[in-house]
């Protein structure tokens, strides 16, 4: 058990590429952390960096109060589960899952039961004689994983561990992660480039770019308040829809108008933080959950704001149905319950939820808060 | 597993404190390779570093002593006439084994390309000489040829109606006809087995595509499977031309060299200055030139390969 | 790329039919027997009384096969002294030049050791004329004492084929899954052990490849024997020495010795076609 602590960390590799950009991350004890990001974000370096398997340019990295920066892999009392699950494939399954304990000369029957008990929790009691080839996706996995927990580590990692996985058995082994965390308790730090698995696995989610960490926070925190518009658009699926904007003062109220001669009255509520931006360009953020179908008769919030949209391309899912249209001459995704609009070309009436939307400088990228 | 492997590592897990694990690392990595470095250092450039004062001195066996002799060992192989004639049969003979081996290799890669019964059988006969010694190659090719036991006379004989008395290993120009066969033989496997793989690695749809275009069968070879296998045969090329410019085993077993000087290459002719007539100075001076000329082929050849590689 | 020289089915298919055409037959055909008849003839040549020689027309098949001249080419001529004497330092220079390889060739895989530098200059050693090496080396031996020794031809021939084994195994490792070796470092292994318990054991199938190349490439060689060794250390291709004085009498002699040295090499070599085109071409093209 252990917290994690890095101080402006950086890794520069020799091809000249500055993977790691100067990260301050303070992870504490038994904690759920995932790294997320886009591919070349930095966050398996930082990842490896943690693990000793490269070493840090410049920057410390605690674990459990200790600086390790010196620390071979070995001695950081860390357990590591690959993206391609890295079983020794010379070995059998108790062998492999033994063989950190052999490393560190535990006696063999201590080995033996550790080894048992841990199959014991994955479910893999049976398999302990077969060879890795001999297994499916999900069994290699949990070998993999019963491999790290055997070893009774400080701190797991776990570099994109699912992402070699078919999508069923990825929300299967998902919540087996989740679960193994709250049954063990262990410090994890989890990188996925998957915002879903960010979403559902971690107690709080690190988004990286560029070698940078862009924000970081609960997984709603991120969600519902993003700091910048790359965060708003990396989390949620489908991806929020961003329109180009413009907000004015009429009849005494705030209001986005778009260039097409379409407005919408921004939320009364929140309105006042925009006040230095009446006349400026914006950029909206609107999620596709939070434009819909008014409800009948029922009073209408005083933030939802009516629009009336040609729908241009229909994509039912079966449980929902998305649908898109032109709003300023951007493509704009709504998701409507099934049989809300059948065909393309029709004229609909939609509700945009104004108290859920962001708005967002266009010159910095970041949120306008408020 | 061996248990033993591990050793130096005590319960449970050390702690100890290293000046620096990357520091560790790069030990480590320096060692792995030292022990190769030091086999290469003392058995190919050390001795080549001596060699450098023995281009200066008298190094010869029937006269005593080493004396300083400036570039007289540079003049005598320059200015020896069966030196500059051995680099023409060198080249001649180079040129003459790599293309017919390259043409002969692409024809049979060429007709091997499909699958059929026994295919793999022919494959094996057919790779079966690059496993034999050239001076075997040269034996049995003696053996083939030689006057008046071979049966390949009898053979032509028969064939022609007349009568054969050629002298395959002694007499001009049969006895290069039979050196070109020996390393033919040899080597036109090398080429086969690369150019194989090119040809096999060609996607299949590809073929299919140009079918459908209505491309004719040689438009398809010169405009789909060449570009195709340009690396394959640059790589394959430039192995043997390196290879067979050291060409001795099948000289020495066949002709001897002979008759006279006639069959003699590079590293031939320095074979017999420096180990017949132990003038191991002057042959040394003609190894340098040769190594050089070599050198100059290798950076060329070799430094465009491992660039293409990398890519 | 992808390739292969085994038996599998070539990836082109088309809807004709898998008769070959005649011409194709005809070539194959010639040039199979182009292949086959030196061997025939050093096979048949082996087992033929000596009176047979000079028969015209040639004996094709002797009546009375006799194996007087394997008797005589081993032990009349050395040819057993050469044998064990090649198996010796084949066998040595094979099990000496894969470890060393397999070490340097991990390191440049693995930590690019000295940079594109450091494997060019390995790699340049493969195609020095051995001439060149051979007039030094042949003085310092003599000079040390290795001159006609086994010690000194198991070190020739590691150098002679170092660049070999580093560069196939250079290229095992390459395609090697990494986190493998991560996996054993972070359960607890140092460097040292990764490499021995990890890496060394998944590339077993690679250095048994490079290992028979290495043996082959011993074996067969010539050059470096006839210079270094003369009546101690000589090797089984040297032995042919001694039938290049007698015109014409040791035909059976040198043929006997010929077909005990090629079958080995040949038996190892059909093993490990799998794997040529990867040996012939150092790695750089995978069979």
């Amino acid at each position: 058990m252990a917290d994690v602590k890095i101080t402006g960390l950086h890794k520069r590799y020799s091809g000249g590429v500055h993977a790691v950009r100067g990260v301050d991350l303070a992870i504490p004890d038994g904690q759920f952390t995932v790294l997320v990001g886009p591919s070349g974000c930095g966050k398996s370096t930082l990842l490896r960096t943690i693990a000793g398997l490269e070493e840090a340019d410049e920057g410390t990295i605690e674990i459990g109060g200790e600086v390790v920066n010196d620390y071979r892999p070995r001695d950081r009392d860390v357990a590591m589960v690959f993206q391609d699950y890295a079983l020794y494939p010379h070995m059998v399954v108790a062998k492999n899952i033994g063989f950190g304990l052999r490393a560190r000369k535990l006696p063999p029957e201590q080995i033996k039961a550790r080894v048992a008990e841990a199959a014991e929790m994955l479910g893999i009691t049976g398999l302990l004689d077969r060879y890795p080839r001999q297994l499916s996706g999900g069994q290699r996995q949990r070998v993999a994983i019963g491999r790290a927990i055997v070893r009774d580590p400080k701190l797991f990692l776990f570099d994109e561990p699912l992402s070699n996985l078919d999508a069923q058995l990825r929300d299967e082994m998902r919540t087996e992660i989740k679960r193994l965390h709250q049954e063990i308790g262990t410090t994890m730090i989890y990188v996925t480039h998957d915002q879903i698995e960010a979403m559902t696995l971690a107690d709080r989610i690190v988004l990286m770019r560029d070698g940078v960490i862009e924000q970081q926070g609960a997984p709603l925190e991120l969600f519902e308040r993003p700091a910048t518009r790359f965060v708003a658009g990396f989390l949620g699926s489908p991806q929020m829809n961003f329109v180009e904007s413009r907000i004015e003062r009429a009849d005494g109220r705030l209001a986005l108008v778009f260039d097409e001669g379409r407005s919408l009255p921004l939320d009364p509520a929140r309105a006042s933080a925009f006040e230095p931006w009446a006349g400026r360009p914006v950029t909206l953020g609107v999620r596709p959950e939070h434009i819909s179908r008014p409800a009948d008769g029922t009073a209408r919030k005083p933030s939802d704001q009516p629009i009336d949209v040609l729908i241009d391309l229909v994509q039912p899912t079966g449980t929902r149905t998305y649908a898109e249209f032109k709003l300023n001459g951007t493509e704009v995704t709504v998701e409507l319950p099934s049989h809300t609009v059948e065909k393309p070309g029709t004229t609909i009436e939609l509700v945009v939820d104004m108290s859920r939307v962001i708005l967002i400088d266009p010159e910095t990228r970041d949120v306008i808060p408020g | 597993m061996g248990d033993a492997a591990f050793a130096d590592n005590p319960t449970p897990v050390s702690r100890r404190r290293l000046p620096s694990a990357a520091r560790s690392d790069r030990r480590f990595k320096w060692l792995l390779v030292t022990p190769a470095i030091l086999v290469i250092l003392a058995i190919s450039i050390y001795p080549l570093v001596f060699s450098i004062w023995v281009l200066f001195v008298n190094y010869d066996f029937q006269i005593p002593g080493h004396a300083y002799v400036g570039l007289k060992n540079f003049r005598q192989v320059i200015f020896d006439p069966v030196a500059r004639y051995s680099l023409l049969v060198t080249v001649c003979l180079t040129a003459t084994n790599v293309l017919i081996e390259f043409l002969l290799g692409l024809a049979i890669a060429l007709a091997m390309t499909k699958t059929f019964r026994g295919r793999g059988i022919i494959i094996s006969i057919i790779i079966v000489p690059l496993f034999i010694s050239p001076v075997i190659v040269g034996q049995a090719w003696a053996l083939l040829l030689q006057r008046p036991f071979g049966p390949t006379n009898y053979l032509l004989g028969q064939l022609l109606g007349q009568e054969v008395t050629i002298s395959w290993l002694t007499q001009w120009p049969w006895n290069f006809v039979a050196l070109v066969l020996a390393d033919v033989w040899q080597w036109t496997p090398f080429m086969f087995v690369i150019l194989l793989a090119g040809l096999t690695a060609i996607p299949p749809h590809v073929y299919e595509a140009a079918e459908l275009d209505g491309v004719g069968t040689w438009q398809t070879f010169w405009h789909i499977t060449m570009p195709y296998l340009a690396p394959m045969i640059a790589l394959a090329v430039t192995f043997r031309l390196l290879d067979s410019i050291r060409l001795f085993d099948t000289i020495f077993i066949m002709t001897g060299g002979g008759p006279g000087t006639q069959t003699y290459t590079v590293s031939y002719y320095l074979y017999t200055i420096g180990f017949t007539q132990f003038h191991l100075s002057r042959a040394t001076a003609g190894a340098w030139i040769f190594l050089i000329l070599t050198l100059i082929v290798v950076v060329f050849l070799v430094r465009r390969l491992l660039k293409q590689e990398e890519s | 790329m992808t390739a292969t020289v085994s038996a599998g089915p070539a990836p082109r298919r088309r809807r004709r039919g898998r008769r070959l055409p005649i011409g194709r037959i005809l070539l194959l055909g010639i040039y199979l027997m182009f292949i086959l008849a030196p061997l025939y003839w050093v096979l048949i040549t082996s087992i033929k009384p000596s009176d047979d020689y000079l028969a015209v027309p040639p004996v094709w098949f002797p009546d009375a096969p006799t194996i007087v001249h394997y008797t005589a080419a081993l032990f009349a001529y050395r040819g057993l002294q050469g044998l064990i004497n090649s198996l010796i330092i084949s066998i040595s220079a094979t099990a000496l030049s894969c470890l060393i390889g397999t070490l340097m060739a991990y390191s440049l895989a693995r930590f690019r050791t000295g940079g594109m530098h450091l494997s060019f200059w390995v790699l340049s050693q493969r195609f020095l004329p051995p001439i060149a090496i051979i007039l030094p080396l042949f003085l310092n031996y003599r000079l040390v004492g290795l001159q006609d020794t086994h010690v000194g031809m198991i070190l020739a021939y590691t150098m002679f084929t170092l660049p070999v084994t580093v560069w196939m195994m250079y290229a095992y490792f390459r395609q090697m899954p990494r986190s493998l070796e991560d996996a054993a470092l972070v359960d607890g292994c140092t460097r040292w052990q990764a490499l021995w318990t990890v890496a060394i054991p998944l590339a077993v199938p690679g250095i048994v490849a490079a290992a028979i190349f290495t043996f082959i490439a011993c074996w067969t060689e010539f050059f470096f024997a006839l210079v270094l060794t003369s009546r101690d250390a000589f090797t089984l291709p040297t032995v042919f020495r001694a039938f290049l004085s007698f015109q014409g009498a040791q035909y059976g002699e040198a043929s006997a010795l010929a077909i005990v040295s090629l079958g080995p090499s040949i038996i190892l070599g059909v093993l490990v076609q799998k794997h040529l085109v990867r040996g012939l071409t150092l790695g750089a093209i995978r069979g």
